[in-house]
């Protein structure tokens, strides 16, 4: 779907729906979400009203570290207050909760902060009343005492000996003190690696914590319903029976008297793929009161406690020959994911490994230490710790290039998987099913004028590249699957309902999963609906993230409407005394093949088998469902961090041609170009949606986007007005967006996941763009305009011909070269203790 | 929520009454764009909101007989936009056009937002390089302020509590020969991170012979840069060499210290180019008379 002009209309043109012969898989089917959407009557998680139902709001910890005590007495007679709560009230009654790492739970998370707060806007105290108002009124009346304590809100300062301790009582399996988790890959050699280099570069990368920002809140109604013992909580979330079974254990339910339901999701990006507290606290109200209890958070509390990107430092340290292949990598990661266990440790782990990709290096020695610090917790965001390799990875291949004189669009091709070569199994151990990763490298670099615009320079004008991949789908780090699964349901006139559990929040669940309903059954896609992801009759699953959703819930779905289709054929087959193999389907009929005028319509066959079942073959199953599930081939991660964590490897090469303005730093991208890998694409209009949604988290992880903290580990810029996310306004128009399909040959229909491509490369394409255009090498992100144009006026200053910012600036107190870095704290020993 | 009473008197001379009775614990309402967000955040909590939406002595926009534009205090900044002016007096409206974005422009007063006096606005900042003067009317008597004298310069306004702001007045086109106003802001549509004006007259020998040059969102309210803008008298706008000008005004009123965080440090550097180019479209503006 290459695009050569920027009229996007024209290049998606809207299939003729329902035609026999025409195959949707593969067409820009108008999203039916849309309409919902813009008319303003989909209802989200705020507008759910169910009668009697009340609000509650949570009194957040305005201490970063402290020791607390909660005085509510002045609560309980304020008006249309119902109920008050706090962590002591809760102890012994709701049990404990938190990350699973290889099967141990850390149990690090409860409802509320009990004597002890761990970062600004952790819950100490909730209320519910009669509106939301009255609500907020009595948090006014709650009176909080803190008793500092040393806060820590630098990774490296929280690893330092001496360091207060964050989560107390606490043992973890891989760590000690405010290390909950350690990393490492050994593979190769890489003393003999690094004896036999041609070339080390090596530096330190630091990236930033950036908000999830979706637009729909975190919330959740609660409806416990004291007759049938039944507590069904509709949640803006990710994943409905995540959230179930987290509720029931904490609670102490059994999981047939807990429903999750998801409203209409307004994004997460990874932010909701975890259970919160809010959920836990809204429950409890409800089962306390019998009325539906509504817990919705503003945008301040979502800032500090609803799960953000993590942030890293990286020493990285590439090894070459002169020739440009990369024959070793070293690396060590400190990772700060913030006061609480919610995914942070995964992202080090799933990131770096996929984040190698797609280089095949030989020889590998990674470390990663994963820190608690007083700050926000750090979770899944789009992207999952490969945007944060490769902002470090990819520049390091520019500097290489340049150190050798070689260009760097030539290194990064020798070093490449090439699609001939596949399948692959590269050393660490991914086994790349197929990728055209290359030809998205040379159409980037084609399409960006690559070589003009490096033969033709103008001042303050640059170019860069860079290429990532990303999984599709994942082994679940804590469990051990990745499944999804779908069931079909022919309704008695011939319509067909989808259920799922994987929440669609954008990806366009109703509409692509009835393109391959319709395909595979013949019947009309208007007469297709999703229903809404309910755990009371939707088949258990995983939920939607990591780019698993077309992949992963396709084929589940794929697979059920082909057992349905077979059941439908049988019964047809029956009905018109045909031969099974002769009957096709299309049209919303089944006929025999070369007779398409005739056959039986589908409501009538569906009508057939649910009131006049006595008519079908003798010992057919009449119920017109069918369930198939998905679960990927994939590996767990081994001792020395090798494995296949994924199916197959969605592809992504990026380039930028930038502008930098020398007197205000403000950069100006004159165009950039994405070539894609996604596979075989089921709707190339909702994969473009993805790509540029990528795209834009990309480039507010890259130019502005991130979390400032005082030195009291408050945050300073915790509302949409100073959190510098990027308005539609502020944003390049694309329009060379480009794909290469290299089909899956590992998922059947083909197809790769699209959710979280696009934001790989966009950091390092920026700073190395910004690199050639200025010789300012930016290490630390964002790269923002008042850092931009203070380094170039520092570069001046200094005379130096590549000034690194913050390492070249006067003032920078870090390790300006690898002989002052850290060490990683784990040492040589084995891990598992 | 703080109980607190609503009036919208329909008569100034009421409202000043109001206000005198409880000056203390009143807030205005104009807009809202500002006391709206802080009812709702719960920094603010007034016994009473005044609406001024009914008075007629706030609206409007008139050219008094001797040329002056007299602005009222409720004006939406969308109606400035919407307005024709001629001459420099443009210049209010491009700002006007070009603040915030559209839904706060339809709603957010030029007065409101004078009065809100926050250093990263832009029209405290370009009406103290117009020489705008400010109508004070309360229950004492009236009186009117230079826009230099009404920004505090430890921040907010020199308005008592019992005052309203009822007009902007604006001198005739022949007060000055170029008015330009410029800024740098991160994103669309927020606040800005430094704003200059530049305010040009000339003698009948088509020399400049006066200059102000403002600079905002350096300091708590908008820094004339006096020693400079004096060095300008005299020379011709041709002959200026605009980015030395703008070096001479950074270091004048966002001078580069030790100590100093990022973000004073590119104040520093933003007024050096903001400068220029203001000053180059006045000097352009004044060129052509």
């Amino acid at each position: 779907m290459a695009r050569g002009d920027s009229n996007s209309m024209n290049a998606h043109p809207t299939p003729e729906l329902g035609q026999a012969g025409c195959k949707l898989v593969g067409q820009s089917v108008p999203r039916t979400e849309d309409l919902a959407l813009l008319t303003g009557t989909a209802r989200f998680i705020d507008d759910v009203r169910l009668p009697g139902m009340l609000y509650a709001k949570i009194l957040r910890s305005t201490s970063a570290h402290a020791r607390i005590r909660v005085n509510v007495s002045k609560v309980a007679g304020m008006p249309g207050v119902h109920g008050v709560m706090t962590g002591p009230d809760l102890v012994g009654k709701v049990k404990p909760w938190g990350d699973l790492m290889q099967d141990l739970l850390v149990g690090d998370h409860f409802p509320f902060a009990i004597d002890k707060v761990t970062f600004e806007g952790q819950e100490v105290a909730a209320v519910v009343a009669d509106t939301k108002y009255q609500a907020l009124d009595a948090l006014e009346a709650i009176v909080v005492e803190y008793d500092e304590l040393p806060v820590l809100v630098d990774p490296e300062a929280a690893i330092a000996p001496g360091a207060p301790l964050i989560q107390e009582g606490i043992n973890y399996e891989f760590g000690e003190g405010n290390i909950f988790d350690r990393y490492r890959v050994r593979i190769g050699d890489i003393a003999a690696a690094e004896a036999s280099a041609d070339l080390v570069v090596r530096q330190r990368f630091s990236s930033n914590r950036q908000a999830g920002a979706a637009l729909d809140p975190h919330g959740c109604v609660a409806s416990y319903d004291s007759f049938s013992g039944m507590l069904t909580v509709y949640s803006s979330t990710q994943s409905i029976f995540m959230v179930r079974d987290c509720i029931a254990d904490a609670l102490q339910l059994p999981r047939n008297r807990v429903r999750v339901v998801a409203p209409a999701v307004g994004a997460g990006f990874g932010s909701k793929v975890q259970m919160f507290a809010h959920e836990v606290i809204a429950s409890i109200f409800s089962m306390r009161l019998g009325r539906p209890v509504h817990l919705v958070l503003g945008r301040a509390e979502i800032f500090k406690c609803g799960t953000a990107r993590n942030g890293q430092i990286r020493h990285a340290e590439l090894f070459l020959k002169k020739d440009g292949r990369i024959i070793g990598y070293r690396d060590y990661v400190i990772q700060n994911s913030g006061a609480s266990s919610y995914w942070g440790n995964q992202v080090v782990h799933i990131g770096t490994n996929v984040g190698l990709l797609p280089y095949p290096i030989p020889n590998l020695h990674i470390d990663g230490d994963i820190v608690h610090t007083n700050t926000a917790p750090g979770g899944a965001l789009r992207g999952f710790g490969i945007p944060q390799i490769i902002w470090a990875k990819e520049q390091l291949i520019d500097m290489a290039a340049n150190a050798l004189g070689l260009d760097p669009l030539q290194v990064r091709h020798v070093n490449t998987i090439k699609r001939h070569e596949c399948p692959v199994r590269t050393p660490i151990g991914q086994v790349v099913d197929s990728t055209s990763i290359d030809e998205c490298l040379q159409r980037a670099a084609d399409a960006i004028g690559w070589a003009d615009k490096r033969a033709h320079r103008i001042p303050y004008e640059g170019v860069g590249l860079a290429i990532s991949m990303k999984y599709t789908s994942c082994r679940h780090p804590s469990f051990d699957t990745d499944l999804s699964a779908v069931r079909l349901r022919l309704e008695t006139d011939g319509t067909v309902t989808i259920f799922s559990s994987d929440v669609p929040h954008g990806q366009g669940h109703a509409t692509f999963l009835a393109q391959i309903v319709s395909d595979v059954l013949g019947v009309g896609f208007e007469k297709i609906t999703l229903a809404p992801a309910d755990t009371a009759n939707s088949p258990f699953g995983l939920g939607t993230y990591a780019s698993r959703a077309a992949a992963v819930l396709g084929t589940a779905c794929r697979t059920a409407a082909e057992r349905l289709r077979e059941k439908i054929v049988a019964i047809a087959a029956h009905v018109l005394e045909a031969d099974p193999r002769d009957l096709e389907t299309g049209s919303d009929r089944v006929y025999v093949r070369g007779l398409s005028d005739s056959g039986l319509y589908l409501e009538n066959l569906a009508g057939f088998s649910a009131y006049r079942t006595h008519q079908l073959p003798e010992g057919f199953e009449p119920t017109l469902e069918a369930v198939a599930t998905y679960d990927t081939p994939t590996e767990r991660e081994g001792p020395d961090g090798s494995g296949n964590f994924s199916v197959t490897y969605a592809g992504a090469a990026h380039a930028a041609h930038v502008r930098v303005d020398p007197t205000t730093g403000r950069v100006t991208i004159l165009d950039y170009v994405m070539a894609h890998d996604t596979g075989v694409v089921i709707n190339p209009l909702i994969v473009e949606g993805q790509h540029q949604g990528g795209f834009l988290m990309g480039i507010g992880m890259a130019m502005g986007e991130e979390y400032v903290y005082d030195a009291q580990g408050r945050m300073l810029n915790a509302s949409f007005a100073e959190y510098q996310a990027p308005s539609a306004a502020d944003l390049p128009e694309l329009t060379k967006l480009y794909e290469i399909p290299a089909p899956s040959q590992t998922i059947p229909g083909g197809q790769k996941g699209a959710g979280e491509s696009g934001t790989g490369p966009v950091p390092a394409v920026l700073g190395n763009a910004i690199a050639d255009a200025t010789g300012v090498r930016f290490t630390q992100l964002p790269m923002t305009a008042d850092r931009i144009l203070i380094a170039l006026r520092e570069k001046e200053r200094s005379k130096l011909k590549v000034f690194r910012y913050p390492d070249d600036m006067p003032d920078y107190t870090g390790p300006r070269d690898h002989t002052a870095w850290p060490k990683p704290t784990g040492g040589e020993g084995n891990l598992f203790v | 929520m703080t109980p607190f009473t609503y009036q919208r008197p329909a008569e100034l001379a009421e409202a000043v009454r109001l206000l005198a009775a409880g000056a203390a614990t009143t807030k205005l309402l104009a807009g809202g764009q500002s006391l709206l967000l802080a009812l709702k955040e719960r920094t603010l909590r007034p016994t009473c909101v005044l609406s001024l939406a009914s008075l007629g002595e706030l609206t409007g926009l008139r050219t008094a007989a001797d040329g002056c534009l007299d602005i009222g205090a409720t004006t939406t900044y969308a109606a400035l936009t919407r307005s024709t002016f001629s001459g420099w007096h443009a210049e209010i409206a491009a700002v006007a056009g070009n603040l915030a974005d559209r839904s706060v422009r339809s709603l957010a007063t030029i007065g409101g937002g004078v009065c809100q006096a926050d250093p990263r606005f832009d029209m405290p900042t370009l009406l103290t390089a117009a020489g705008a003067r400010m109508r004070l009317v309360s229950a004492s008597g009236e009186r009117s302020l230079a826009a230099e004298e009404f920004f505090d310069p430890n921040g907010g306004t020199r308005m008592m509590a019992s005052e309203i702001l009822t007009r902007i007045w604006i001198a005739a086109i022949p007060a000055l020969d170029g008015l330009a106003f410029e800024k740098f802001r991160f994103r669309a549509f927020e606040a800005a991170v430094v704003s200059v004006a530049c305010a040009l007259k000339l003698g009948s020998d088509g020399r400049i012979a006066s200059a102000r040059i403002v600079v905002g969102a350096v300091a708590k309210a908008p820094l004339k840069a006096v020693a400079t803008a004096a060095t300008l008298v005299g020379l011709r706008p041709a002959d200026l060499r605009v980015e030395e000008v703008g070096a001479r005004v950074a270091a004048e009123v966002a001078p580069l210290r030790a100590g100093q965080t990022l973000r004073q440090c590119y104040q520093s550097e933003l007024a050096i180019c903001l400068t220029a180019r203001a000053l180059a479209r006045a000097a352009a503006q004044a060129r052509k008379h």
